[in-house]
């Protein structure tokens, strides 16, 4: 009787792993019908919510004939991507428009993987900031609308601080002799080994006159004696007391944690981080600091890395036209441009956003840096040449390898990516 | 006991067929024939999902690529390039590192672990459970904790032995001594679990005649408890070693594999996700798999040595 059970269980079992195999894929968003754009987009502000909902709402009671559906992707830029390729790859129409970072416009538009807007480059060129259009080109060609963008911002102690550094010497000056005083952290940034670092390095390294490729990345303009320089500088600041304890292991949150609690008196971070410190009413910093932009090693103008994500059209949307029509719209569409400004923590890529909401002061700050601020190259290799990055430069930051043939490697690096 | 049998199915099936004549036909197929029939299903589910990856994966790893696009057939020169990899001989001699390190404190913890259990005192059940709780918790969250904890910020390890701002994540040599340290805590109790399953086999009697014997508690430790809790502790470090060979979350949490905290599984998930090659990280993947089917080998004949003694003196 007992077996007998048994054997029922492994019949039952055996049915139900035939019908999984089966049964066909009920999550079909009706695609054919021509209706919904779905929008496979990441991050916090993609949460409900947040306020890619409301862009998305915005749009959908203007279009209710083709309602946009956000597809909510991970928080993390590396598994967004990866989600992406996965559908991608299979060359698969569940998603209508992309997210797409600034730094994987090359790879997209090499791999096929998204339409050319060249028909509609005009009023999207007139309508956004420089850096954000840049970013979304490649090639020569616009893959992508620029919706939201992102710089690096200088966050300082007003209560510790009189002036804001104009050099990076001078910056590490005042945090040796404020964590001295105060028996406070100094400085603090992204330095653990991962993207950021990249970025942190870059923003050393270009502001000290540097560049990677030319114009069309045919060329490498590494140079290593500046290279060199930054790397020394922040090896210096490493060890001289002018990082504060756990730079090499802090990414953005640790960072923003910090000078939250008001353990450090500068710090290096995206702009999401102003509404944190001055909604925190029991933040020591609330109501004592600043931002200003990147201080340079000349003391002139500033340069910051760019972030922020553009809207591609997927190549293998059955809703080509619509998908069209709402990037363009995201991008240019005055009221959903100041939502990102007024209701998120994205700085929009609309320039006319900026000139009316010249009073508020992260969006001052970010319209001083904008014109000035670079995009990584969104080459399609770029993913590796950051890794490479990392491999080399990290070591020779903490002291853990030699600067000068860290520089070297990477430049032999990026030389491979031009042949 | 449960252990052996549940290891010994695995391969055991049709041996153990093997060692009994067939027994007399009751018409239509044998019963040998019969059997056969009825675990087809599962030998072709388990090929199809065990097999066929494996073999897919190094089919894969003979193909050239250039990020997701296959270049053509490149024959075994994946492999030389991993062979001529500076980062593959790090990940690799870190992941050893890891497993020896981390297996042999496990083991001797949880050994420590499951002999207090075992003994017979107030309070029994209690400690029991809360041994277990560090298993529990998920790898990643537990990976994320200790991170918190070692971190020099916010720092809590420092602030309750205070030591300033030692920098325990970030700097080689601690970094790795950090992430063996948060593995032992998670997996211990795993270790314990098992060999006090173990424990619970050996008889008491034998232990009374020990003491009758004049034995002393660490002769009893070493001359009954660990021969007769050899099969235990095999299976114990197999699964451990295993497991400890493909570790992936603990150092990806918390160092990011810098530091020379860089595991074989951190590797692989880079070349397959981050910096697409499908060919070069099949590759890599296909060498952790020889790797760990290796050292699993050795292991599973170590412990079939152990069956099969054990099943002639039963005789």
């Amino acid at each position: 009787m007992r077996r007998d059970g048994r054997a029922y269980v492994a019949a039952a079992g055996a049915l139900v792993l035939v019908g999984v195999a089966c049964t066909p894929g009920d999550d079909d968003n009706g695609d054919g019908e021509g209706g919904e754009i779905v929008w496979a987009i990441g991050g916090a502000e993609a949460q409900p919510g947040g306020v890619h909902q409301s862009v998305a709402e915005l749009w959908n009671d203007e279009n209710p004939d083709n309602p946009v559906r956000i597809e909510q992707l991970p928080e993390e830029a590396d598994q967004q991507r990866e989600q992406q390729a996965l559908e991608l790859q299979a060359e698969g129409s569940n998603f209508d428009v992309l997210g797409v970072d600034v730094i994987w416009t090359g790879e997209y538009s090499e791999n096929e993987w998204v339409e050319s807007l060249e028909d509609v480059r005009g009023e999207i060129e007139e309508a956004s900031i420089p850096g954000a259009f840049e970013s979304a080109t490649w090639g020569g060609e616009l893959w992508a609308a620029p919706y939201n963008t992102n710089a690096g911002f200088l966050y300082y102690r007003t209560d510790l601080v009189d002036q804001p550094p104009d050099t990076w010497e001078a910056l590490c000056d005042q945090a040796v002799e404020v964590s001295q005083s105060e028996d406070i952290g100094g400085f603090l940034g992204q330095g653990a080994r991962y993207e950021g670092f990249v970025v942190n390095w870059l923003e050393y390294y270009w502001s000290a006159g540097g560049e990677l490729y030319n114009e069309d990345q045919t060329e490498v303009l590494f140079d290593t004696e500046i290279a060199a320089q930054a790397t020394e500088f922040m090896a210096d600041a490493m060890e001289n007391g002018c990082y504060a304890p756990g730079f090499n292991t802090a990414r953005e949150e640790e960072g923003r944690n910090e000078f939250q609690q008001g353990n450090v008196a500068f710090l290096r971070n995206w702009p999401y981080v102003y509404s944190q410190v001055a909604g925190d009413d029991g933040s020591p910093a609330n109501g004592n600091f600043d931002i200003a932009p990147l201080p340079t090693f000349t003391g002139q103008g500033t340069v910051s890395a760019l972030g922020g994500f553009n809207n591609a059209v997927s190549a293998f949307s059955d809703n080509t036209e619509a998908a069209k029509d709402f990037v363009v719209w995201a991008a240019t569409n005055e009221e959903a441009q100041t939502m990102l400004a007024t209701e998120g923590s994205v700085p929009p890529t609309l320039e006319s956003v900026y000139e009316e909401l010249s009073d508020d002061p992260v969006m001052q700050v970010l319209g001083e840096i904008l014109p000035d601020a670079r995009p990584r190259p969104p080459a399609p290799e770029w993913n590796q040449i950051s890794v490479e990055m990392q491999q080399s430069l990290f070591p020779a930051v903490n002291g853990d390898a030699d600067v000068q043939s860290a520089v070297e490697s990477v430049r032999s690096y990026l030389e491979g990516t031009v042949q | 006991m449960a252990d052996h049998r549940a290891t010994a199915d695995d391969d055991g099936g049709i041996l153990v067929n093997g060692d009994k004549p067939p027994r007399p036909k009751r018409g239509g197929l044998s019963e040998r024939a019969l059997g056969r029939l009825f675990v087809a299903p599962s030998i072709l589910l388990m090929a199809a999902v065990a097999l066929f990856p494996v073999i897919y994966a190094f089919v894969l790893s003979l193909y050239d690529y250039t990020r997701r696009q296959r270049e053509g057939f490149g024959g075994l020169q994946n492999y030389a390039d991993a062979f001529a990899d500076d980062r593959f001989w790090g990940a690799l001699w870190f992941t050893l590192l890891f497993t020896v390190a981390s297996v042999a404190a496990e083991f001797l913890i949880g050994l420590g672990f499951a002999l207090i259990m075992n003994q017979a005192f107030r309070g029994r059940g209690l400690t029991r459970a809360a041994i277990l709780i560090p298993w529990v918790i998920p790898t990643v969250i537990a990976a994320q904790m200790w991170f918190f904890m070692f971190n020099v910020t916010p720092g809590f390890i420092n602030t309750v032995f205070g030591l300033g701002n030692f920098n325990w994540l970030g700097q080689e040599g601690w970094a790795t001594f950090a992430v063996i340290f948060a593995d032992v805590w998670k997996t211990s109790p795993f270790v314990a679990l098992l060999l006090l399953a173990g424990l619970q086999t050996i008889p008491g009697d034998m232990y009374e005649s020990g003491v009758v014997d004049g034995a002393g508690p660490f002769q009893r430790l070493w001359y009954i408890t660990l021969p007769l809790l050899r099969p235990a502790i095999l299976v114990a470090l197999l699964f451990r070693t295993v497991e400890a060979l493909r570790v992936y979350d603990l150092p990806q949490v918390m160092t990011g594999g810098a530091f020379d905290t860089e595991s074989l599984s951190i590797l692989v998930q880079q070349y397959v996700v981050r910096t697409p090659d499908p060919g070069y990280g099949a590759a890599l993947s296909t060498i952790s798999f020889v790797v760990i089917l290796g050292i699993g080998m050795i292991f599973v004949s170590l412990l079939g040595r152990e069956l099969v003694l054990e099943r002639t003196t039963e005789r």
